[in-house]
């Protein structure tokens, strides 16, 4: 077990998102839907959580990422000829190019990537309330884009369709896997490490010489690349995408799942996904009645959308560190951390009584 | 271990949910099963009806959002024609089931609702009037090789257009933009407007296609268009749109846009009149129907449209009107004409079930329905052919709103659909 300690907060996102895999198998072929929803919401959670997570600095655009990795993935995986048709004011380069499944998503990981840090190097000097703005504004521009300007989507936010549907539970928990492992690499390293001072304490980082524009940059790029792949499990999943499903009620929807989760840790970010993204679903259902063995539950119109606004409200009041508390869950630790804490805590206090 | 202890405590509740989750979703929301009284009219089929599958059409369609008000009267209009068919017989001898699920719009739900209603033996396919958004459940009929049909798109992209080869499974019974401009065109040029400013919603495909066939067969038949004006729904900008049309003074306003929340259809009617211009406005199906018109019956004045059938109890025909009067009397009252397209795509459906000597095959039926010319159903004639997948040819019914109230005036149809390219 102790090869395995320096991965164990990683183990329980991943065995979560094997669980919520392997039971989405058992279900059919449309309430698998809600799993693989599921998996993709992880995958943007996390995307979020790198950011997020590790500055402490809010951000309303990180959808802006998702947006590009889901028209970059599906623009260039619909076949040649029809794209003519459905895209004919696309750039010459991309309207005569097609790529498979896998290359859709790194491109769309490598766009989300590289827009992140075109945006970030001006953004990432600020924090608090004017970082939030300006990130919306990101988001603004970027549903902009995609409505009014054909060379790069389908006019006046028309819907972007014919993209190939490979995202089964598969490739979703596959892209969810890779998201946690890149985000738990992240937050081990020696960057991960300096941007998580600099959010514990602004001041005593750079004191210590933290570049935090320079941490925050990176970190934001990160979180574009997941984001970006995230956006090409999106809409290969449903084989079709508009400029209003990766815009507002994304951006919600998903902040919604990290507060609940808890911003301050992968697994807080994991378990938000799940639980908000299964209730989201169930809930939609629930309007139109759903069956729930032997009762039947049935929503008025617009209830979904009002509980889980109700249920964030009530988070962020009484629980604003999130169902987790922050805290990675870490699979099979020993009791031993416990002596290694005391002995630990004796240890500063043999420190503190020298002083 | 505090800490330990919680996560441990909200895994449970994780687990617990997604194992919920699986077990709730295992009973289905179908809203509508078949229909139909069970009486038999045919001497020798009622005994074969009892042991032969009912054809199942499975419909994944708006009832709560933007195209409620077109895909709702459509499906309640099948609904009755199902149960029409069911009381006299069936189709040779089996029932048809129609069962309706609600994706709200929502794309992975549609995509969900279709794979749903197949998982549940649809033997066809049926999706939502607008091409746009029916497309991620348009992609699970086509993928499964089903016949997939739409009551109302009215575009000609529901077809091998946009799908490709796949989409030779795919039909529509609205009508196609090209034939509907191409009647309003006609109307305009009957009406002695010479001079058109020509207002075009850009936000969906029907409406752009609308808007262009106008354009191309009112310039045929020796109208102008003084000025083209656009505007995306929903992008806060009607409102200069209406004061430019304003000042160019045409003979008639042909305005090709949609009613949704953003609520763009009557903030520039409105606007219009609010500049004392009374200039007739002229548009498709899509503005049929008075629950989008404003309050104010000398705002709500002069619009002039063509649709299915007039839901306002004086059609001419008078099955469409029974029609009418019997989703009224089941609480369904049609908000716009565009219900009888719903009972005609049912006639539809059957008539290729028939052709094809009972054959469910998607391929096999739809080989029957392209072959259609002038097929009778309830909302009058229906034509298709290889490259137009969706209904030309048919008789439009000519409205008149006169202070908020709409009257019909006429029939019209198209003498050829517009050419657009």
């Amino acid at each position: 077990m102790s090869r395995l300690a320096p991965i164990r907060p990683l183990l329980a996102p991943v065995l979560l998102i094997v669980l919520v895999t392997l039971v989405g198998s058992l279900t059919s072929t449309a309430t698998q839907q809600n799993f693989i929803t599921a998996l993709v919401s992880v995958t943007i959670v996390i995307g979020l959580y790198v950011f997020m997570g590790n500055s402490g600095v809010i951000s309303f655009g990180q959808v802006s990422f998702v947006a590009i990795g889901a028209y970059a993935a599906g623009e260039l995986t619909i076949p040649t000829g029809p794209k003519h048709y459905v895209l004919p004011g696309l750039w010459s380069f991309i309207a005569e190019h097609s790529v498979g499944n896998l290359p859709s998503l790194a491109i769309a990981a490598g766009l989300g990537a590289l827009y992140a840090l075109v945006v970030g190097l001006p953004l990432m000097r600020l924090s608090g309330l004017s970082a939030g703005i300006a990130t919306f504004a990101v988001l603004e521009i970027t549903y902009n884009l995609l409505t009014f300007w054909p060379k790069i989507a389908p006019q006046s936010g028309q819907t972007l369709s014919l993209v190939p549907t490979t995202t089964g539970l598969t490739q979703a928990a596959a892209g969810a896997i890779v998201a946690a492992v890149v985000a738990f690499a992240y937050q081990r390293s020696r960057r991960g490490r300096l941007l998580r001072a600099s959010r514990e304490d602004q001041s005593a980082a750079l004191a210590i010489g933290v570049d935090i524009h320079r941490e925050r940059l990176i970190a934001f790029t990160l979180s574009g690349a997941v984001s970006g792949l995230a956006g090409g499990l999106l809409v290969h999943q449903i084989g079709s995408i508009t400029p209003s499903q990766v815009y507002l009620e994304l951006t919600f929807l998903t902040l919604a799942m990290l507060v609940v989760g808890g911003t301050g840790s992968l697994w807080g970010a994991t378990v938000g996904a799940v639980l908000v993204s299964l209730l989201d679903s169930y809930l939609n259902q629930a309007e139109n009645g759903l069956h729930l063995g032997l009762f039947k539950l049935t929503l008025p119109s617009g209830a979904a959308d009002l509980i889980l606004g109700v249920l964030l409200t009530a988070m962020l009041v009484l629980r604003p560190r999130g169902l987790t508390g922050g805290r990675e869950w870490q699979l099979g630790r020993p009791r031993v951390s416990k002596i290694r804490s005391a002995s630990a805590m004796s240890y500063l206090g043999r420190g503190r009584a020298r002083r | 271990m505090r800490g330990t202890k919680a996560s441990a405590a909200w895994l449970g509740a994780v687990l617990t949910a997604v194992v919920l989750a699986a077990c709730g979703s295992s009973s289905s929301k179908t809203t509508s099963a078949s229909g139909g009284a069970g009486t038999t009219s045919g001497g020798g089929s009622s005994g074969q009806s009892a042991s032969k599958k009912p054809i199942v059409i499975g419909a994944a369609i708006d009832q709560s959002s933007t195209m409620k008000p077109f895909d709702s009267p459509a499906a309640a209009a099948a609904q009755l024609e199902v149960n029409k068919i069911n009381a006299q017989g069936g189709v040779d001898g089996r029932k048809l089931e129609f069962i309706v699920e609600n994706d709200q719009l929502n794309p992975s739900r549609t995509r969900a609702d279709a794979l749903d209603v197949v998982g549940k033996g649809a033997n066809v396919l049926w999706v939502t009037c607008d091409v746009d958004f029916a497309t991620p459940s348009t992609e699970v009929g086509l993928s499964k090789s089903l016949l997939t049909v739409a009551p109302c798109i009215g575009t000609d992209q529901m077809g091998p257009k946009r799908f490709g080869s796949q989409g030779k499974l795919a039909f529509s019974y609205g009508n196609v933009a090209q034939d509907e401009g191409a009647a309003l065109a006609q109307l305009a040029i009957k009406q002695g407007w010479k001079t058109a400013d020509v207002v075009t919603d850009k936000s969906i495909v029907y409406e752009v296609n609308d808007c262009q066939a106008f354009t191309k067969r009112f310039t045929e038949l020796g109208g102008k268009v003084v000025a083209q004006d656009q505007f995306t729904q929903g992008d806060h900008t009607v409102g200069s749109v209406a004061s430019k049309v304003n000042g160019q003074k045409a003979a008639v306003v042909t305005l090709c846009t949609y009613p949704t929340p953003a609520g763009d259809l009557p903030a520039f009617v409105s606007d219009l009149r609010s500049l004392g211009n009374q200039t007739p406005i002229l548009g498709p199906w899509s503005i049929d129907g008075t629950f989008w018109l404003p309050k104010d019956p000398k705002v709500s004045n002069n619009i002039w449209y063509v649709t299915y059938a007039s839901v306002f109890g004086d059609d001419p025909d008078p099955a469409v009107k029974a029609l009418e009067q019997q989703l009224t009397s089941s609480g369904n009252p049609p908000a716009t004409g565009g219900f009888v397209t719903g009972a005609a795509a049912i006639d539809g459906i059957v008539a290729a079930i028939k052709q094809s000597g009972g054959s469910t095959d998607g391929s096999k039926l739809a080989a029957a329905m392209e072959s259609f010319h002038n097929l009778p159903t309830v909302s009058g004639a229906v034509s298709f052919s290889p490259s137009l997948h969706s209904v030309y040819g048919r008789q439009y019914r000519v409205m008149h709103v006169v202070n908020g109230k709409p009257k019909y005036i006429e029939e019209m149809k198209a003498t050829t659909p517009a050419s657009i390219g």
